[in-house]
């Protein structure tokens, strides 16, 4: 044995030809494995005709017995998206050589791809008693673990992939988990992690940035949005989240240059349209706001959040009429949502009285925080002489300001304190005590003039005030789905609000009458 | 106009001709070289200081394995190759003068050794051990004491289970159909079974010293999964590593006697490290992608990844950075620069760039007419800094690197994207957008009114039109179970011609629905169809069928359609 192990020491045969020659005297069996290099060289810098090309001539050769080459076959075939033939390869490959995990992996992977989760986790179950120590197969099988709604099962052997091996897609599917379960602060500890782990992960950051913003912690979000930002400049899902956090703040100059950046690499966005719009709203540039606004609804014409933005800006270019398509196509799609009713009251300046009462009545039966929605109707109320009403709606109002100063520091609207004040005199309640506050606003001095006497507190104008300024109220954290803070819609962070009711019930309910 | 913006275009090109760091020295689209960049090797082949360029060249189509031998940019030699070299290395093989460095090409199982361009020297790899059992199988078959059959139940029960994968010979008799096993059992059961292995890689690892001209060692890495060390005058193997995976680049640093580093990128997408007394990999990198190139840049490791990217890692394998590439790396090389102490990686990319970083800033991008495959840089002739390229057609490029030429940092991309300075597409208002604005200002409780009166209207007359087909059983579904049909029809066009399209449906499962005729009714002073009347062939168990009649508008504004009916 010793003697065979020793290199043949030879000459170099002259030439080819003596070689053949040899070759002749005894046929030899190929090597099966003579060009599994060359095959995965083609195969790596994704020459696929020449692999095939290598991988035919191989498998002639060897009679089909070369494992590497059907295994590259089967990676091609899928590739290209025959997945139940590379299924079938891959499964011929497990069955030339059965102590391999790599075949196992491999089929489970292409019965994951064709969505048989089950099997795809019988079969990694199988890998991984081959080979226990791969954290691809801990974190595949908790990836189908995910698909298969065991979200426990899931985590265990995504954590017993981070234990082997530390990858950030791994991170990511567990956040996605906690995400799926709504459970904000571990996903946002996940992710935490995640960053540590690889700071310059644009995705990650941008997505912790994002988880940030939802809980309404904008600092930590607007550094690392910040952050992915530095990385990769053109990165749109964080350069919409940073732009939205700026309009917040009323930078709207700032936002508008960030956004010309997405423009040009992802012009047909939604969102981004609709960030556009609202940024000009912010400037009052109205009918830019409008042409961007309805580019955004051109693109997505079921998206509430446009139409509602829609709504609000020709509420305030005085557009009743359509303001109420707007709004009333938003109801459709989001039934839920108090401001949407409350807006939708601009059926007083319709004249149709009655069916902004019953607008209103709805706002305020769903909202359970804005005080606005009760200040407007007890406004519309006291116009039409039902005092009573409107006592009951202003104190339905304080108790919501109230509430609002126990468990935030933010500021009120101006002309809403205004407006409140006025109604309050109005209605004889006494100063009202709830707005100790100085407001240091200077553009209120200019604005509320025209709100003169409580007795034009009903005029067009006036309302039509009071209701622009919901767009700008929506800075306190109960708006949560505020409709500046757009975020992409493609995030998988916020299950879409699920439209229960079906959306013709709901809009028969104000048209009745 | 046109004169002026040629001779801007010119100025333009002379300007990036003078800008640019590059000479071109020579360009030949046909030259008929297709490798890779380990295949590549410049050397002073003669001991002349003329440094010439081997190729081990694959063919076209890998058919015709050659190696040329290249001088300035006219090919010295070409000869022949029993197969198709992996990879090639030049290397010293002894302190004698002249000295001239050796060329060995590895292909197959074998190394070719050259010295001045004559063999040398073949070194095969030795022969794997067969599985004992399987050896004894066979033994027992030459002595005819098993038939056939219990031989190939035998052998699929080692398959199954055993560490030693089988001989070639026994797989090839697995397959076999039981007329042709005895034939095949007579024809082979007296030869010894074999398994032999091929080379997948090789490099070169100084010995003992760390000079420039210092005695190297072959570094081999074989598809069953080794590393191997071959002395460089003996070729006995010197040292044996085994990997968990098939390696396809490596990467060497420090001296066999001493110390050193081997990193071997594996087929399974990771990268192993391993140190002069470890048998076994001691760090290991998981991609979770591809490797399509390592190049290692002082202690940095650089990893060119088949997801486009570039990632560093420490030589402990710890991740130090990415870089996004524009495009597929098609293969990667370092650049070192002597002259000025640079070192650098330089990836090929498939949109004909090729991209040069130090760490993860872009020094340069070379434009080059067609995808490179293969690139290595060092000095060639007499030139020093020399960069050898070539092309997926198989051209070769040659440029040098000027001697002015400085490599600065911070040349590429920096502050916001160009799109930020680009204009919004916001569309101008317009006269009549203004004026339909002051209209719906001024009148819009009456716009508002009539659209709400037109709508209940609508609804009125739409439920009226089903109330109405409802009673003439005009409904789509039919309601008896013995025509379980469904008949759905779509209007497509804007006229004059439109396309009405029926489906129709058989809703049961298990009745065949025979002798079907469709028929149209409508008003013949409005449409015109040119058939009116016709027989569908039957739609079987709920499967669709899909009719489609061409219909003509007579010109008349009516908003009827015509009536189908079965």
């Amino acid at each position: 044995m010793a003697e065979e192990k020793l290199p043949s020491k030879t000459q170099v045969p002259a030439s080819a030809e003596s070689q053949k020659a040899r070759q002749k005297k005894a046929p030899e069996f190929p090597i099966l494995e003579k060009q599994n290099w060359l095959i995965h060289l083609h195969y790596i810098r994704k020459d696929y005709e020449a692999c095939k090309a290598v991988i035919k001539e191989q498998l002639q050769e060897t009679q089909g017995l070369c494992e590497y080459a059907i295994y590259v076959q089967a990676l091609i075939f899928r590739l290209e998206g025959n997945i139940q033939e590379s299924l079938e390869l891959f499964q011929t490959c497990a069955i030339l050589s059965p102590q391999c995990a790599d075949n196992l992996k491999q089929v489970a992977r292409s019965l994951f791809l064709l969505g048989k989760h089950k099997a795809a986790t019988e079969v990694y179950n199988e890998a991984a008693k081959l080979n226990q120590k791969d954290w691809e197969i801990c974190h595949n099988l908790g990836v189908c673990y995910i698909y298969l709604k065991q979200f426990n099962k899931a985590q265990d052997h995504l954590h017993s992939a981070l234990q082997l091996n530390r990858h950030d897609l791994t991170y990511i599917m567990l956040g996605k988990i906690h995400l799926l379960e709504g459970d904000l602060h571990k996903a946002i500890e996940i992710y935490k992690k995640a960053v540590e782990f690889s700071p310059e992960n644009t995705e990650l950051l941008t997505t912790l940035g994002l988880l940030y913003l939802q809980l309404g912690v904008y600092q930590k979000a607007f550094e690392h949005l910040g952050n992915a930002l530095t990385y990769d400049p053109t990165n749109y899902k964080a350069i919409l989240a940073a732009g939205s956090m700026m309009q917040t703040h009323g930078d709207f100059d700032v936002a508008l240059t960030k956004y010309r950046v997405v423009a040009c690499a992802v012009p047909e966005s939604p969102p981004l349209w609709n960030n556009i719009g609202m940024c000009f709203f912010g400037k009052k540039k109205y009918v830019a706001a409008i042409s961007c606004l309805k580019r955004a609804n051109y693109l997505a014409p079921f998206d509430w959040k446009i139409l509602y933005n829609l709504g609000l800006v020709h509420l305030t270019m005085q557009q009743y009429a359509s303001a109420f398509h707007f709004l009333s196509a938003a109801i459709n799609f989001q039934p839920k949502l108090g401001e949407l009713y409350m807006l939708l009251a601009a059926l007083t300046n319709l004249e149709d009285i009655e069916n902004a009462k019953r607008a209103y009545a709805e706002a305020v039966r769903l909202d359970k925080c804005n005080p606005l929605v009760n200040l407007n109707y007890a406004v519309l109320l006291y116009n039409l002489g039902e005092k009573r009403g409107a006592l009951t709606q202003y104190q339905e109002m304080e108790k919501k300001v109230n509430f609002l100063k126990d468990h935030s520091s933010l500021e009120f609207d101006s002309e809403m304190v205004e407006m409140a004040q006025k109604l309050g005199a109005a209605l004889q309640v006494g100063e009202a005590l709830v707005w100790t506050k100085p407001v240091k606003d200077p553009k209120s001095k200019h604005r509320t003039t025209s709100a003169g006497k409580p007795a034009t507190l009903g005029s067009n104008q006036a309302l039509g005030q009071a209701m622009s300024s919901a767009a700008a109220f929506r800075k306190l954290p109960s708006g949560a789905a505020g409709a500046q803070l757009q975020k992409p819609p493609s995030l998988p962070l916020e299950p879409e609000p699920t439209v229960e009711a079906s959306p013709a019930e709901a809009s028969g309910k104000m048209r009745e009458k | 106009m046109a004169a002026a913006s040629s001779s801007d275009s010119d100025s333009g090109r002379a300007e990036s001709e003078a800008s640019s760091k590059w000479l071109d020295a020579h360009y030949d689209p046909m030259a008929n070289i297709h490798t890779f960049s380990s295949c590549l090797a410049l050397a002073d082949l003669h001991g002349d200081g003329e440094y010439k360029l081997v190729v081990g060249d694959l063919g076209p189509g890998g058919q015709q394995p050659r190696l040329k031998v290249l001088k300035g940019p006219t090919m010295l030699t070409e000869s022949p190759l029993p197969a198709l070299p992996a990879s090639a290395a030049t290397f010293l093989m002894e302190q004698h003068e002249p000295r001239t460095p050796a060329l060995a090409l590895a292909s197959g199982p074998c190394v070719y050794v050259y010295k001045n361009l004559r063999p040398y020297f073949k070194f095969s790899l030795p022969q794997l051990p067969p599985n004992p059992l399987e050896q004894d199988l066979w033994n027992q078959a030459k002595e005819d004491q098993i038939d056939p059959l219990t031989l190939k139940e035998m052998l699929e029960g080692i398959r199954e289970k055993a560490e030693v994968p089988l001989s070639v010979q026994s797989l090839r008799f697995l397959q076999l159909e039981l007329s042709e096993m005895e034939a095949f059992v007579n024809q082979h059961k007296s030869r010894a079974i074999k398994r032999q292995t091929v080379i997948t890689t090789m490099t070169t690892l100084k010995k003992n010293l760390a000079d420039e001209d210092a005695v190297s060692c072959l570094v081999l890495g074989t598809e069953n999964k080794e590393l191997l060390v071959l002395d460089p005058e003996a070729f006995t193997i010197l040292a044996k590593m085994s990997l968990p995976s098939v390696p396809v680049f490596l990467e060497v640093s420090g001296q066999f006697d001493v110390e050193f580093r081997l990193t071997a990128a594996c087929r399974n997408g990771n990268i192993y490290i391993l140190r002069r007394d470890s048998k076994h990999p001691k760090y290991c990198i998981e991609l979770s992608a591809q490797p399509v190139g390592l190049v290692r840049v002082h202690k940095i490791l650089v990893v060119g990844s088949n997801q486009d990217s570039l990632h560093g890692f420490t030589h402990k394998g710890k991740k130090l950075w990415t870089v996004q590439m524009p495009a597929a790396i098609l293969t990667m090389n370092l650049l070192e620069q002597r002259s000025r102490g640079l070192q650098a990686v330089m990836a090929a990319l498939a949109n004909g760039e090729v991209h040069i970083y130090r760490d993860k800033t872009l020094l340069n991008v070379i434009h080059t007419p067609d995808a490179v495959t293969s690139l290595c840089f060092g000095r060639y002739g007499r030139e020093d800094n020399t960069l050898i390229m070539t092309t997926r057609g198989g051209g070769l490029i040659i440029k040098i690197l000027k001697r002015t030429a400085v490599f600065v940092e911070g040349t590429g991309e920096v502050g916001p994207p160009l799109a930020q300075a680009t204009k919004l597409s916001v569309p101008r208002k317009t006269r009549l957008y203004v004026d339909q604005t002051l209209r719906e200002r001024e009148a819009g409780i009456a716009m508002h009114r009539t659209f709400q009166t037109d709508l209940y209207l609508l609804r009125l007359r739409a439920s009226r039109a089903y109330v109405q087909a409802l009673e003439s059983s005009l409904s789509p579904m039919s309601t008896t179970t013995r025509e379980p049909l469904k008949l759905h029809a779509v209007v497509q066009g804007l006229g004059p011609t439109f396309k009405l399209t029926l489906h129709l449906q058989n809703t049961s499962t298990a009745r065949p629905v025979l002798g079907l005729q469709v028929c149209f009714l409508y008003n013949e002073a409005l449409y015109a169809l040119p058939r009116a009347f016709f027989k569908a062939e039957r739609p079987q168990g709920a499967t669709q069928k899909e009719l489609e009649v061409l219909l003509k508008d007579r010109g008349l504004q009516d908003l009827l359609l015509p009536n189908c009916s079965c």
